[in-house]
């Protein structure tokens, strides 16, 4: 007992010891971070801190200037981040054309009077000012005034908003993201209009400094649920973000899946949806893709069009989708295990004409399938990255390869062709793009558990990726939800896309503060109004 | 609590049907027709009723220990060295049941369909999948079974269906011709089965409403009955009198299935889709052992011990018979005894003296008081 004890001590010791050293660490680091930096009231001290900092850095620029041509001041901005037009008409031209005779200039009478910008934010550090400036605003300083102005006049060149491609829709808005935080952010409140759509800011990225905004609609967004998305993404350190990949990486409950657990999108409509149903959303500028969570499974199968059609054709697309998808994982796979181990359950006919043509093909199935598909997968990965005037001249030595060639030179049958085809197509049914990839990856080791063990290999390779993914979680909502865990009311939205007179509660798994999302009687009834209805009245 | 994860009655509910199914539907409907010949349809209704005793026992054991399994209370009934010889009975007996449960599987997918496969890499792989799913714990083998278990269901009534042209209703009389012992003495095959229930007594210290624990017990031995009757009727009525001449008659009766000629030959597909019961048997029966050892050597954590278990149960699973012939005939003649008289046998004991020390500790207390 008494060893045990000692080992127990030892082992908190140890612990303590290395919290101190990461206590000490973080101390440090907070306070290379905290330490006000104030601005003086001396120009040329201010101007020589910031151009020090700024040292080797040709972009920027430090305008000095003085106002009414008494008072010293200057304007520091990064060239191409500002509106150049705008600061020599709005802050340049009345400034120096100024004729105030006191002695020093009013700061308020600068900011009331003179200075013909809307956005102007006091700045009183190094930092803030650094900030600022690396945001594109430039930054207006005044000899004897120990804070400074910060002017909203950043501009750079955008993109402008266009069709996503990766996610066209027939009916639908046609807007997506762009890379700009700002017009993203903009696009989101253009469809909530409600004070209710919050916007929370972080920085991530030592060096990049990269803005990164999770939103929410409050009153429907769990409050555990905003924390647990703050402490994950506070807890990244990390040099630099690009692209939302690396914040989705980072926040994964299970970062080895195949599966994505996070969803990722460039409409905005798909995320509006999202806040709607109790989700958070997170935008991060520079990239047009939007993170949503939690999600589960089913969510990755859908699209904002199954809400923009009528319901019948939502659910049969939906129907169809479920079918592909398992066509995606499994029809090369069944080929093998048919071809070798269960060969009766072909009607005899197709049978023979399958034996015919594979008469000439000097590999087992299992072989031949396994080359076929990695050639699919290899065609089109080319096809991403083909410089355009290229792409027609691959595409038919493509379907050479993966056609009627490939059937003459005796290499593959004319049957596996058509499979081969079919899964390719099939896996591009499933709307999102990562969530068709894991199924597409995960059809390899499907073939080769069918070339061993027939259907059976099939079912254990079906169950170990079932087991898998009624492991995962995503923000703490179980995967395959509302599939298992059963939620009963939830499965009009999976098994069906029901009237959407129908839907009149959120999803129960993370809508549970609000659940309630339309009055009850919400289908349309053509007596209604004039007295002919029994029912009572609608409205929330 | 080693166990962290919780589940739903429903769930549990849910896990036990193809618990009970699965391996039911082999060789029992054959030996059932052996003793009940006509009336083997009715013998699921006698036989249940033992499902249903053991259920009462296990919520009432439940409802004096509510955080215990079955190992854990059994110490704590018959003080320390007599339970912790009831458990190790336990768990002895699970590990040879699942080793049975994992023979008949393998006798059955080899014997029918990997005619050329060793039967011990068809039985080691299948250990292999469920002891992934034993690893993650109770939640997830109860999602499997909600996913698993609709498809099991379809997978039966559309059989059913299918084989309607081919079935004669006149098989089914005389019925109870002679009397009602020949369908009560096919019930002793079955209700080793029914037995089977007690396994709820590991799953209901982790569900969150136990309250409802009786209702959807009961609704669990309710469907494995009619379930395991309508089965014995499409069988009796296709096949008839020579079902006993059968290995495994519901299989054979799937066989028949031949429409427009071209639905035709679909065991495989049947097959295929059976294994994802049994794997949810094996699940459930691998996951109470694994559980149970693990409580019974008073470790922290059972995931350790999922593998090596995994491995034990392989060797129980090549030692429990040599041949399919002593396979069936354990089955068909030892085994129920023996599953009763552990299954039932056992905790009915356990709770008698349990109800018995409760009384007694209470008149202590009122007369000290």
């Amino acid at each position: 007992m008494t060893v045990k004890k000692e080992g127990n001590h030892m082992f908190f010791f140890k612990e303590s010891k290395k919290k101190i050293v990461k206590n000490q660490q973080e101390q440090q680091l907070n306070r290379n971070q905290q330490q006000p930096n104030f601005l003086s009231a001396d120009l040329d001290q201010n101007l020589q801190k910031l151009q020090q900092i700024y040292q080797n850095c040709m972009d920027i620029v430090f305008r000095q200037f003085k106002i009414g041509g008494k008072t010293k001041a200057a304007l520091i901005y990064i060239d191409g981040l500002a509106n150049i037009e705008e600061i020599d008409a709005s802050v340049l031209d009345p400034l120096m054309k100024e004729n105030n005779d006191a002695q020093p200039i009013p700061v308020n009478y600068i900011l009331e009077e003179r200075l013909t910008v809307s956005k102007v934010e006091k700045v009183q550090t190094v930092t803030e000012c650094i900030e600022h400036i690396s945001g594109g605003n430039p930054v207006l300083l005044i000899d004897q005034q120990s804070e400074g102005f910060a002017l909203g006049l950043a501009n750079w060149e955008k993109r402008s908003i266009e069709e996503p491609v990766g996610e066209s829709v027939i009916r639908g808005p046609r807007e997506g993201f762009t890379e700009s935080l700002g017009t993203n952010l903009s696009l989101l409140r253009r469809k909530v209009r409600s004070p209710q759509l919050k916007t929370k800011s972080m920085k991530i990225g030592e060096y990049t400094q990269t803005e990164v905004v999770i939103t929410y609609i409050e009153g429907i967004a769990e409050q555990t649920l905003i924390r647990e998305v703050e402490a994950r993404l506070r807890r990244i350190k990390i040099d630099g973000i690009l692209e939302t990949d690396y914040i989705e990486e980072l926040i994964e409950d299970n970062p080895y899946s195949p599966f994505p657990q996070v969803l990722n999108t460039e409409r905005p409509d798909i995320v509006v949806a999202g806040l709607l149903e109790g989700r958070v959303a997170i935008l991060q500028d520079g990239t047009p893709f939007a993170l949503v969570v939690p999600v589960s499974f089913y969510s990755l199968l859908q699209t904002g069009e199954d809400y923009y059609e009528r319901f019948l054709i939502s659910t049969v697309t939906r129907w169809l989708r479920y079918l592909f998808l398992l066509v995606s994982l499994l029809l090369p796979s069944l080929y093998v295990a048919i071809l070798t181990f269960h060969q009766e359950m072909l009607p005899t006919t197709l049978l023979i004409s399958i034996a015919a043509s594979r008469e000439q093909i000097p590999f087992p199935a299992l072989v031949e399938v396994l080359m076929m598909e990695v050639v699919f997968e290899a065609l089109r990965e080319a096809g991403l990255r083909l410089p355009k005037q290229a792409g027609s001249a691959v595409s038919i030595v493509g379907a050479l390869v993966i056609g009627q060639a490939a059937v003459q030179a005796g290499l593959a049958s004319t049957p596996l062709i058509m499979v081969v085809a079919l899964t390719g197509i099939a896996s591009f049914t499933i709307p999102r793009y990562a969530a068709g990839f894991a199924l597409r990856m995960l059809r390899f080791p499907m073939i080769l558990l069918a070339g061993t063990l027939g259907l059976l290999g099939i079912m254990f390779g079906l169950l170990m990726i079932l087991t898998h993914m009624a492991t995962l979680r995503s923000f703490g909502v179980p995967y395959l939800s509302p599939l298992a865990p059963i939620q009963g009311r939830e499965m009009k939205d999976v098994l069906l896309r029901a009237p959407l007179w129908k839907f009149n509660t959120r999803p129960s798994l993370t809508g549970t503060d609000n659940l309630r999302r339309q009055g009850p009687d919400q289908k349309p009834d053509p007596d209604y109004g004039n007295g002919k209805t029994s029912r009572g009245k609608g409205g929330l | 609590m080693m166990e962290k994860g919780k589940i739903s009655t429903a769930q549990m509910g849910i896990m036990m049907y193809p618990t009970i199914i699965a391996t039911a539907i082999l060789i029992v409907p054959a030996i059932t027709a052996r003793h009940a010949k006509q009336d083997m349809w009715l013998s699921p209704f006698w036989a249940s009723l033992i499902g249903f005793l053991i259920v009462y026992i296990a919520i009432q054991l439940h409802q004096l220990y509510p955080q215990k399994t079955l190992i854990e209370y059994s110490e704590e009934i018959l003080g320390k060295f007599l339970g912790k010889v009831v458990g190790l009975v336990f768990l002895f007996f699970y590990l040879h049941t699942s080793g049975i449960i994992i023979r008949e599987y393998g006798e059955f997918v080899v014997g029918n369909f990997l005619l050329h496969t060793p039967l011990v890499f068809v039985m080691g792989s299948m250990i292999l999948v469920c002891s992934f799913a034993v690893r993650s714990g109770v939640e997830v083998i109860a999602r499997l079974a909600e996913i698993i278990v609709p498809v099991v269901i379809i997978l039966i009534l559309a059989n059913i269906a299918l084989l309607i042209p081919d079935m004669e209703v006149e098989n089914i009389f005389p019925i109870m011709g002679k009397g009602i012992m020949p369908s009560l003495r096919g019930a002793i095959i079955p209700q080793g089965w029914f037995a089977e229930f007690l396994l709820i007594a590991f799953l209901l210290p982790y569900v969150a409403d136990h309250h409802k624990g009786k209702k959807w017990g009961m609704i669990s031995v309710t469907t494995v009955m009619l379930t395991l009757s309508f089965i014995n009727i499409a069988v009796l009525f296709v096949l008839g009198g020579i079902t006993s001449r059968f290995i495994y008659p519901a299989f054979s009766a799937v066989r028949y299935i031949s429409i427009a000629d071209f639905l035709e030959h679909i065991e495989a597909v049947v097959m295929s889709l059976w294994v994802a019961g049994v794997f949810v048997k094996i699940a459930v029966f691998y996951y109470a052992l694994v559980l149970g050892t693990a409580q019974w050597l008073n470790l922290s954590d059972y995931r350790l011990i999922v593998f090596p278990i995994g491995f034990l149960l392989l060797l129980f699973a090549v030692w429990s018979a040599s041949d399919l012939v002593e396979l069936t005939h354990f089955l068909g003649h030892t085994s129920p005894f023996y599953r009763i008289s552990i299954q039932l046998g056992i905790p009915l004991i356990l709770l008698f003296v349990a109800k018995w020390r409760k009384r007694a500790s209470h008149q202590k207390v009122t007369q000290q008081g």
